[in-house]
């Protein structure tokens, strides 16, 4: 409970007990003076007609009619004249009816009317006592209406002292709102600084502490992006092309040849500059380095027109240009536009091209091979190029045997799709360190009609090559929250959504729909990925996304991170749980680069998991480098706490 | 001074010792001398005296010396001795002051005589229309029997008469305290010793339980 609410309600019961005892102080008061007041009147009453009765000489018949009319005049329950011995003169006693007043409340204030009596004389001779009590109706009405006046005007008077407690209490606790909302911002590893410094003075030292505070993790992120941007531009830039260099064709490289790329292959051309120790000789180091930054732009502007193509400086002579999605002759093509161009620019700059020329070795891949697989044979078609005439070698890759054509493919996805064939099996992200699960990172199989059993690495890359892989995100999307999992109860898990389903127009909007139908009886703790391809961009969209999975109370993580960024200011602003990275590429990160990282990720509280870790040797260098959560077959090597 | 204060209060001990109880106790005496300096409590010494003398007495004798008594104190109006209009003084306040008007001589003698063992229940209170003096006056009246004719103690003549004999007054209202309480106790009502029952009489019972001087 709040503190708020604790002073409220401690001050709302104090002031309702005040009012309360006010109220049965006045009702008590009010009924007291009700009685007196019914024995004021009977007394008056009394000494007023023992004064007339005394008129009547003795006469009982005389005092029996002016008793009568007294009694019958006014509100009286009994009159009665007593003799001198003890005997009843005259008496009138009258049935009290008491209307408009609840039993409840006749049997909770018991009022009973005094009896006041007066001499009655005769001359100087004693007649008796006359004993008058008034009727207790008049009373019961008038207490009964007094005490619903009493409880209107003070429930009034509670609502309006509650309401100005409220106001009060807020205008006196809005500073103290404010420092928890910095410090539960902080807790979120949100670092705002507040701006209003309060007047309060143990309010004003901890805002201003909190303040300091901020301010100085605001200033560790800023160096920590500051010194990462700069090792980035250390490790993947080359610094004389402005060209990106091989470490981050490496790294890059995982996107496009993973189980679930979209791109089902392309071409990667590599490039070399022969005759280049005949050029320094003949126009100089400096001449020769302006001809490298000329055919940098000539391949940069070529492969420009190419989507998601990657054009890197390999080393000293040679250039790669990596084409997704590129046909042989598109890439053909391309190969003869550069190397005409740069045949123009070499003899521009007054060399032979029969001594200083490039040789363009295209190689097709496909999204199954591996980097090394990549290179080996990019290379090869490169050592073939420039041993043949036109300076240009297209070497295909040996075609795998496809078990199942794209039509079979759509086939069986378009089938899964419609009878919800997709389940899903989780693996465990495992902090090595502490030796327990940190979560559950969930994948899809799918089950065909035929029922055959299909991995994730099996149709996720026939699906995204066929445009279904975002039928299938929504599919499984709403399998997750419609009919969750119970066996996952209370765990937290993952689910990894790709660049396109977060891409399309209407995605936003189908998970708002979901989450708003689903989402409060979700029975584990959520985290969805997303990749850091579109993350990056800290769109509008991203923004909306993280927003919504805010209100929900569902963490996001960022996949197929290679800090390839311009500013990480992202990291700040999106505040992930964790940001998931290949293996490789911790591992092939400077100290200075992820100490970088580091610092930023702790600054906002990002853990850092390595994925596809396969052995302890790898894991064992993760760990040297302070990267201790990991995915991947080694997982099963560690034995749980 | 102070040794005649001593015989005083000696005298007062030894007094009171012969008596199981005197009408002026001994604390409330010493404050009576205090405020009204000792002629004061020579006064309250002679009451005592009177009264000690009639106790064994009847009802007659005890009138007669009780109302001889007190008619040797002087009439002065409420206004003049208390400066208020009407005032019920107590026992104490009208003989410590040596003075006071009709009702404080009719609450006087009421006391005294109820401290010599007269019934509550004969003797009234009795508003009246003194002819003679064209005034209201209040008397204190004697019933022997509820029944039978009272006898008048009043200050302005100073001899007792049967109610016969006073032509000059006219009986308007008479009450009796212990009458009205024992009438209320009858009744359904809560106790009436907590209420009013007669406004003046009411305020005079609180200054005599308070001891008002």
């Amino acid at each position: 409970m709040t503190l708020f609410r604790q002073i409220a309600l401690m001050l709302s019961i104090f002031l309702i007990i005040i009012l309360a005892t006010v109220l049965t102080l006045n009702f008590q008061s009010a009924n007291e003076s009700v009685q007196e007041r019914l024995y004021e009147d009977a007394k008056n009453t009394a000494t007023s007609l023992s004064l007339s009765l005394g008129s009547a000489n003795g006469d009982e018949s005389a005092m029996a009619t002016m008793i009568n009319a007294n009694f019958d005049s006014g509100s009286y329950s009994h009159i009665s004249l007593v003799d001198v011995d003890d005997e009843i003169i005259f008496e009138r006693i009258a049935e009290s009816e008491i209307k408009d007043v609840p039993t409840w409340f006749r049997d909770t204030v018991k009022i009973e009317a005094p009896i006041a009596s007066a001499n009655v004389s005769a001359g100087w001779s004693q007649v008796g006592i006359l004993n008058v009590q008034s009727d207790v109706a008049y009373a019961y009405h008038q207490l009964y209406t007094i005490l619903i006046q009493l409880l209107i005007s003070f429930s009034i008077i509670t609502i309006i002292a509650l309401f100005i407690l409220n106001i009060l209490l807020a205008t006196i606790l809005r500073p103290l709102k404010e420092v928890q909302r910095q410090a539960e911002a902080v807790g979120r590893n949100v670092f705002i600084l507040q701006e209003h410094i309060p007047n309060t003075k143990e309010f004003k030292d901890v805002v201003i502490g909190m303040n300091n505070m901020v301010s100085k993790v605001q200033a560790m992120f800023n160096k920590g992006n500051e010194e990462l941007k700069r090792q980035k531009e250390l490790e993947y830039i080359d610094k004389d092309t402005k060209l990106r260099n091989r470490k981050y064709l490496i790294d890059k490289l995982p996107e496009f040849l993973k189980v679930d790329a979209t791109s089902k292959g392309g071409v990667n051309i590599m490039i070399a500059l022969s005759g280049v120790i005949e050029a320094n000789e003949k126009i100089g180091h400096r001449e020769v380095d302006k001809l490298f930054q000329s055919i940098a732009d000539i391949f940069s502007a070529h492969a420009s027109n190419f989507e998601n193509s990657i054009t890197a400086r390999m080393n000293g002579t040679e250039f790669s240009i990596l084409l997704p999605d590129c046909s042989q002759k598109d890439a053909l093509d391309l190969a003869h536009g550069i190397y005409d161009a740069t045949q123009d620019s070499i003899q521009k700059v007054g060399l032979d091209t029969k001594q200083t020329f490039i040789s363009l070795g295209l190689y097709e891949y496909n999204y199954t091979q591996n980097i090394g697989q990549l290179l080996s044979q990019s290379d090869n078609a490169l050592t073939q190029a420039k041993f043949s005439q036109s300076n240009i070698h297209l070497e295909k890759s040996e075609t795998a045997t496809e078990v199942m054509g794209k039509d079979a493919w759509r086939m069986i996805i378009n089938e899964a799709l419609e009878s919800n064939s997709f389940k899903f099996v989780s693996w465990t992200a495992v902090d090595a360190k502490r030796k327990k699960v940190a979560h559950n990172a969930l994948s899809l199989t799918l089950m065909s009609n035929n029922g055959t059993k299909y991995f994730y690495g099996q149709f996720m890359a026939p699906a995204n090559q066929l445009g279904l892989s975002s039928k299938i995100y929504q599919n499984v999307m709403h399998m997750m929250f419609s009919t969750p999992d119970m066996k996952l109860k209370s765990s937290t898990c993952s689910i990894r959504l790709s660049f396109e389903y977060l891409d399309l127009a209407d995605t936003y909007d189908e998970l708002s729909e979901l989450f708003k139908k689903y989402a409060k009886a979700l029975p584990f703790k959520l985290i969805i990925e997303m990749p850091d391809k579109l993350v990056r961009s800290n769109s509008k969209a991203v923004k909306l996304y993280k927003t919504l999975f805010e209100m929900y109370s569902i963490e996001t993580g960022i996949y197929e991170f290679i800090g390839e960024s311009a500013d990480y200011q992202y990291l700040q602003d999106l505040r992930p749980v964790y940001i998931k990275g290949e293996s490789s590429y911790f591992l092939t990160q400077s100290d200075q680069s992820l100490s970088a990282l580091r610092l930023i990720t702790d600054t906002v509280g990002i853990s850092l998991i390595a994925t596809g870790v396969m052995d302890m040797d790898t894991l064992h260098r993760l760990q040297d480098k302070d990267v201790f959560v990991i995915q991947g077959r080694a997982t099963e090597m560690i034995e749980l706490a | 001074m102070n040794l005649v204060k001593l015989l005083l209060l000696l005298v007062l001990i030894v007094n009171s010792s012969l008596m199981a109880k005197p009408y002026v106790e001994r604390s409330l005496m010493l404050k009576i001398v205090k405020k009204y300096k000792r002629f004061a409590g020579k006064r309250f010494m002679a009451l005592q005296n009177t009264l000690d003398r009639v106790k064994s007495g009847s009802d007659l004798d005890k009138l007669e010396a009780v109302n001889n008594f007190y008619n040797y104190v002087r009439y002065s109006p409420d206004i003049k001795v208390y400066r208020k209009k009407d005032y019920w003084a107590t026992p104490w306040e009208f003989l410590g002051k040596d003075m006071g008007d009709c009702e404080d001589y009719v609450i006087s003698k009421y006391f005294a005589l109820r401290y010599l063992g007269v019934s509550s229940k004969k003797l009234f209170f009795t508003y009246v229309k003194s002819t003679k003096f064209k005034a209201a006056h209040m008397v204190l009246t004697y019933f022997k029997t509820p029944r039978s004719e009272p006898l008048i103690l009043d200050n302005n003549n100073r001899r007792i008469f049967p109610a016969s004999k006073r032509k000059d007054l006219r009986p308007i209202y008479n009450f009796n305290g212990a009458s009205l309480y024992k009438a209320g106790k009858r009744g359904a009502g809560k106790k009436v010793s907590s209420r009013k029952a007669h406004k003046k009489w009411d305020q005079l019972k609180l200054n005599m339980k308070r001891k008002k001087i």
